[in-house]
């Protein structure tokens, strides 16, 4: 089953169309309780990928900002996804940053480094 | 507040450079309504002398961390008080964020700037990494309510150590505390 949130004041637009093996979150994250926002996403999350096999996973990661316990739930997603990585599945990450946020893309570098087995492709995107 | 003092408060506050003060609730609410006046008057400015990301990120993980660790402020009605200032300054800009923290935690906080205040960029950003991938952190620190990386966001952002101060709270020195932070950039 597909899991959409959208976008909040303080909650970033989740679109997981399981079905179509594409993953987007979009928007800024600083949720209030970060366990309870990012809950229901990993259990859906791990649903998924558990019963996924052999297939091209797209994840379009364009979060311009995150606090700092959206940052700990979000290397629990990676960890998820690049477990699948490993075993089953492929999972192509599209790293949208805008050039002068040197957080988001010092992120993305640590998470290619955690977790080699996703495939990441930096975007690099303009303010101007 | 006499009609004529208004000019003099309006004043001083300019000549400091502040451009954002707000004293009440810390709620949610009230975080996400900041964040959109602060986002407005970044937008709105051409601040090439500080970095505005790092400014709101700082502001978000003060805010917060006063949001889930305050007491109930007596004769509140429960509510969650607080204060915090964004301005200019010669270099760029400063946050400085007040609220009020049980007494019995003055020496766990202190520890835990002065940790964070000991280290290099370099050694926050190590220890960033350690904690982003400590599985315990609950398990260590049961009064934390977070992911332990709030304080090393704020170093992380800010360009000088975290400045702070306790301060009393008159009529209630026994119980609380009033704890101010400032991080610059």
């Amino acid at each position: 089953m597909d899991l959409y949130l959208a976008a909040t004041n303080d909650s970033p637009e989740v679109d997981f169309r399981f079905s179509k093996h594409t993953l987007i979150m979009k928007g800024e994250a600083f949720p209030e309780d970060a366990s309870k926002f990012y809950y229901p996403i990993v259990v859906a999350l791990d649903q998924y990928l558990k019963t996924t096999d052999k297939q091209e996973i797209n994840f379009d990661f364009q979060l311009t900002y995150f606090n700092s316990a959206s940052t700990k739930m979000l290397f629990t997603i990676f960890q998820l996804l690049n477990k699948s990585a490993s075993t089953n599945n492929r999972v192509l990450l599209n790293w949208h940053f805008d050039e002068e946020d040197d957080t988001i893309k010092d992120f993305g570098q640590e998470i290619a480094e955690d977790f080699p087995m996703l495939e990441l492709y930096l975007v690099e995107t303009s303010t101007a | 507040m006499e009609i004529d003092l208004f000019s003099t408060f309006h004043s001083e506050a300019e000549k400091k450079g502040i451009m954002f003060y707000y004293s009440g609730a810390f709620s949610q609410s009230v975080i996400t309504t900041i964040s959109d006046i602060l986002k407005n008057r970044f937008d709105g400015h051409d601040f090439h002398s500080f970095n505005s990301r790092k400014v709101f990120s700082s502001f978000i993980e003060m805010v917060q961390n006063a949001m889930h660790y305050s007491p109930e402020a007596p004769e509140a009605g429960g509510e969650k008080i607080g204060a915090i200032a964004v301005g200019k300054s010669e270099t760029g800009a400063f946050l400085i964020c007040a609220n009020l923290i049980d007494k019995n935690y003055v020496e766990r906080i202190s520890k835990k700037l002065e940790a964070v205040n000991n280290m290099t960029l370099e050694e926050v950003k190590a220890a960033y990494k350690v904690q982003l991938r400590n599985e315990n952190h609950h398990e260590e620190d049961d009064i934390s309510k977070g992911a332990g990386l709030g304080l090393l966001t704020m170093a992380r952002d800010s360009k000088s150590k975290i400045e702070y101060r306790f301060e009393n709270v008159v009529g209630y020195e026994d119980r609380y505390a009033e704890l101010h932070l400032k991080t610059q950039f």
